[in-house]
């Protein structure tokens, strides 16, 4: 299904699925952040520009989230769904991607329930083509969304990927292919960031990263954890508890294993005792245990850790130095 | 999901991040603020985790009185009246100045604001003061005497132009963790970094000079290196002539501080010094960071004072790339200065000995004000213990923990008649207390803060407050009340007009302008930019002074007795007496013990191993805490972060104060320790 819609007509999508769902919607923030915020029909769209700055996924799986109640006498409440499943627009491919990645991992047997509150019946909007930074073009998604809207000039071919997103599409103008063919056409060239990474990878697999290259890059981290916390494919929670009284509140929040406590053993030893080590497995983690274990990348090279790192170790950046240090025609 | 824009509770380098809250009002999280000049979508571990403590069950919700040696839950009004009514009994009966107020660099300019005029229009005394006597005092009295204005002179984005850096004793990767990065990329962009502090930090990794000198021994260093840079004749004349003076006396001080001599005292290789002096001295822009090592000493003050030399000796002032920039701990440790929480000054630091300057004040406020500046904190806690002072109003501090010597602090707290505690946790202190009553935290309450670049930002309310609890500036409006004075304050920004209206370096602020970036102050009218560097043409006090200083030995020396060197300090992961962040899962989690840091050399002299526990002694007392076995420090010395009040390291510490700004000497005591 192909369809196109104009600026009018994307409001009435919007409004159509915000009937139905809680949708967020990116907008400029007050200091000019680009995120996504809940949809009021009033407030401007921010239909381009740089990604989103919270991760999507955040939606499925927060920074804290409630687990269940347990009270005095040991019953165990579990919060319950909201009443509107949610709707988010405006994710990129990359974005995309993470989500996908997410949900192989919480819906692997047995599966996340506190995720699956989030996910279930949650509808997914993709926003590609020529959504980016001044217009520029964003790489087309893998399909794996309910609705595709691609930008074009002054337009958004819509694309129907699941029955959910065609029904939603269904009554608006048919879209013209040859802008389509068009786009696809422009998508062919982008594969540069996964060459970069395809790259590292080797390296790592092949074991021809040494150890000094991780302690000189480990010096420069300053444990703030952020890499992590806006990584779209990172996972990984803690559970805290918090008691007050009659109710003992159970909590997961975002972990990081760049913390030291993140693996550290009740007698104090750690198997992951260094930086060096921690951030040997941040890259080592995505780029080849991933690999081994999913067939593909735990990088889904949305540059959010590259942006959030205060001293310019992210993904993207380690990778180029592995490459430059180590890569074809190195010793 | 709510997005809410607000100023980072902890440390002073004033990044801003949106709070995250869900629809019944709890934060479930924080974003950095992608397009702020400071944060740039970046934030530290603490940042990350600022939203974690607000929702703590350990909240106080409500008003607390001691009844038959119990704090016990009362009403707003019996509480407030019980303030009032025992505040203004001690005043009459022993006199306005046997009352000490204590504000807080935690709070916001305008609650500081609201303090320092409580305390002296409604009680009658200049006795206030706050935590920056146990930080930069040093700084203020020492800049204050030199340029003329005690703030750090250049900006964050000044990392990005400067070809040197030169940071003594400050572990800015730990405790201004996003100032530590700019400082690590202008390393990477090829700027040149001098270390000199005796423990191994990050930094010192990256340095391409670790100078580990004995802690205490900074004069002797900076004086030889001023020597060295004048003996090579690298001096700046043009700048020494044009804009400073006393350049004569300044020559005339440094005259013993050779290579050699200054090696002796400090520890280091004579190479070392000439080759900091060679390196600082030959960069076009060089800028000075400094924190706590510096200050925390019996000679604090003529630390700065040699530092503020060494940048006016090399013209390192009133450039971008250039400066004396004290890295401000708290996020709003300036704020609480400008606004006069201190004994001698009112906001904007006009002088209290000033007759016309009272009499503006005194105007203002329809009321008679008291003339001799009052007590500093450090002061007044000798007061107390000595029985000169019989009532303490302390907002948001916690100085059985913050302050040097807790045995002498306790004494003290516990001789008052009367003691308050407003703060968000039952902390140390308000445990002690005869009222404590209940705060809002930064997430709950509208007001400004001050960065340590003097960028003045809002702190937004994001959601309620638990309980009873009410914002700080609410609480003291009803004090103000009681006193009779100005109290249809409706919200913060009605303060801050009158903050403006009295303040020449804020005239310019108001909440309309501070939507985005914040404002640097001076900005002293509507019209004004702001000001991210001081002393652009001239100093602010016109020319920059010399002010030449001697090597003074820190008070208490390791000896036979007590034979190894203490150094406190803080973790990366903490912040001071831990209320918020041992409250804070994940911070929590990455340092929940206390420990003390011994060089590998000594664990084998004492037969130490990793992890075991450890008695340390003072001559002020002992506390027990778990070994670390690390080169971070050098051998001689121990260090133990105060975080943690079951083995507080202030036990131990000296309560030797400086001089003239009356900061307790942290940074240096002598112990011994024993395995157990
Ligand atoms: S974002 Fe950078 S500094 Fe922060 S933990 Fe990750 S690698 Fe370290
Ligand atoms: S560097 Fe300071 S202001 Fe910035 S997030 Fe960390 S504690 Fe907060």
């Amino acid at each position: 299904m192909l369809k196109q819609l104009n600026r009018a007509d994307l409001d009435l999508l919007l409004t159509q699925i915000s009937d139905e769902y809680r949708l967020q919607v990116p907008q400029l923030l007050a200091d000019g952040t680009r995120q996504l915020a809940g949809y009021t029909g009033e407030a401007e769209l921010s239909l381009t520009g740089e990604v989103l700055q919270r991760k999507p996924s955040a939606f499925f799986f927060p920074q804290t989230q409630r687990l269940l109640d347990i009270d005095t006498a040991g019953a165990v409440a579990v919060p319950q769904p909201a009443e509107k499943p949610l709707a988010l627009f405006g994710l990129n491919q990359a974005d995309l991607a993470g989500i996908r990645f997410l949900d192989r991992f919480f819906r692997a047997a047995p599966a996340d329930d506190a995720y699956l509150r989030q996910r279930n019946g949650a509808l997914l909007i993709g926003l590609t083509g020529m959504a980016g930074p001044d217009n520029c073009f964003l790489s087309l998604s893998a399909g794996d969304c309910d609705i595709e809207l691609v930008a074009v000039k002054e337009s958004w071919l819509a694309l129907g990927h699941s029955s959910d997103g065609e029904k939603l599409l269904q009554n608006f103008p048919e879209g013209d292919k040859t802008q389509l063919v068009r786009m696809r056409h422009l998508n062919e060239g982008t594969a540069a960031e996964s060459d970069l990474l395809q790259q590292a990878s080797q390296l790592l697999i092949e074991d021809r990263v040494p150890d000094q290259f991780w302690m000189e890059i480990a010096d420069r981290c300053i444990l703030c954890s952020g890499c992590n916390l806006v990584c779209p494919t990172c996972s990984c929670f803690c559970v805290q508890d918090r008691n007050r009284g009659e109710i003992t509140e159970r909590s997961r929040v975002w972990d990081s294993c760049q913390l030291d406590a993140f693996m550290r053993e009740a007698s104090g030893h750690n198997p992951l005792g260094t930086d060096a080590l921690r951030t040997r497995r941040r890259i080592h983690h995505k780029l080849a245990a991933d690999v081994e274990r999913w067939g593909e990348f735990g990088c889904v090279a949305c540059g959010r850790c590259d942006r959030t790192c205060p001293t310019g170790i992210g993904m993207m950046a380690v990778a180029e130095e592995m490459v430059k240090c180590f890569g074809p025609g190195k010793p | 999901m709510n997005a809410t824009l607000t100023t980072c509770p902890y440390c002073g380098t004033g990044c801003n991040f949106y709070l995250l809250s869900d629809d019944r009002g709890r934060l479930s999280g924080v974003e950095p603020a992608a397009k702020h000049p400071v944060s740039r979508g970046q934030l530290c571990i603490k940042g990350w985790n600022a939203h974690a403590f607000v929702d703590h069950p350990k909240r106080l919700k409500t008003p607390l009185i001691r009844k038959n040696g119990k704090l016990q839950p009362t009403d707003w009004q019996t509480a407030l009246d019980l303030l009032h009514d025992k505040l203004s009994e001690i005043a009459a009966k022993e006199g306005p100045d046997s009352l000490m107020f204590l504000s807080s660099a935690k709070v916001s300019n305008e609650e500081n604001y609201l303090l320092m005029k409580l305390a002296r229009a409604g009680y009658g005394t200049n006795n206030i003061d706050h935590c920056a006597r146990l930080c930069h005092s040093s700084t203020v009295t020492g800049l204050v005497e030199t340029l003329g204005s005690g703030a750090m002179t250049n900006s964050l984005s000044c990392f990005e132009e400067t070809e040197l850096v030169f940071v003594i004793g400050s572990n800015t990767t730990e405790q201004h963790p996003l100032i530590g990065s700019r400082i690590l990329q202008a390393v990477q962009r090829g700027a040149k970094l001098l270390v000199a502090d005796s423990r191994k930090i990050r930094l010192s990794r990256h340095a391409d000079l670790h100078l580990r000198h004995q802690n205490g021994s900074d004069v002797a260093l900076l004086n030889g290196m001023m020597w060295q840079i004048l003996q090579d004749g690298l001096e700046n004349r043009a700048f020494i002539a044009q804009r400073t003076e006393n350049f004569s006396a300044l020559q005339h001080s440094l005259k013993a501080f050779t290579p050699d001599y200054v090696a002796r005292i400090t520890g280091l290789q004579p190479g070392q010094i000439i080759a900091a002096a060679r390196q600082f001295a030959t960069s076009d822009r060089a800028m000075i960071v400094y924190a706590m090592g510096i200050t925390q000493h019996s000679h604090g003050v003529d630390n700065v004072r040699a530092i503020s030399n060494l940048a006016l000796l090399t013209g390192n002032l009133g450039r971008p790339g250039t400066g004396i920039n004290p890295l401000r701990g708290q996020n709003n440790v300036q704020g609480a200065c400008d606004m006069g929480a201190l004994p001698d000054v009112y906001s904007g630091y006009q002088k209290v000995s000033d007759p016309q300057i009272r009499e503006k004040f005194s105007t203002a406020w329809s009321v008679k004000l008291p003339e001799t500046p009052g007590r500093m904190s450090t002061h007044a806690i000798e007061a107390a213990a000595g029985g000169e002072l019989h009532g303490m109003l302390v907002l948001g501090e916690n100085p059985v923990i913050s302050d040097a010597n807790q045995a002498l602090v306790r004494q003290a707290l516990g001789k008052l008649e009367f003691l308050a505690v407003i703060d968000i946790f039952l902390t140390e202190t308000a445990q002690l207390a005869d009222l404590v009553l209940p705060a809002a935290c930064y997430a709950e309450r509208d007001g400004t803060f001050t960065s340590t670049e003097r960028r003045v930002q809002r702190g937004r309310k994001v959601i309620e407050p638990p309980g009873d609890a009410r914002a700080d500036w609410q609480i003291l409006v009803a004090l103000l009340h009681r006193c009779g004075l100005k109290n249809d304050y409706t919200a913060p920004a009605e303060i801050m007009h009158e903050i403006a209206s009295l303040t020449p370096s804020y005239g310019g602020i108001d909440y309309s302008r501070l939507e985005g970036d914040g404002l640097q102050w001076p900005c002293p009218d509507p019209a004004h930019p702001g000001s991210p560097i001081l002393h652009l043409e001239e100093c602010a006090r016109g020319k920059g002074h010399f002010s030449p200083v001697d090597y003074r030995p820190p008070g208490e020396l390791p000896d036979a007795e007590y034979p190894l060197l203490l150094n406190t300090g803080r973790t990366a992961f903490h912040w001071h007496t831990g209320s918020m962040t041992r409250r804070s899962h994940l911070l929590d989690r990455e340092e929940r013990h206390a420990f003390v840091e011994v060089n590998p050399e000594d664990a084998i002299t004492y037969q130490i191993s990793e992890r075991q526990q450890l008695k340390i002694s003072s001559r002020r007392g002992s506390i027990y805490a778990a070994t670390r076995v690390t080169d971070r420090v050098p051998s001689g010395q121990i260090f133990i972060p105060f975080h943690f009040a079951e083995a507080a390291a202030n036990v131990l510490t000296n309560n030797l104060l400086d001089p003239e700004s009356g900061i307790p000497e942290f940074k240096v005591c002598a112990v011994r320790i024993e395995p157990c």
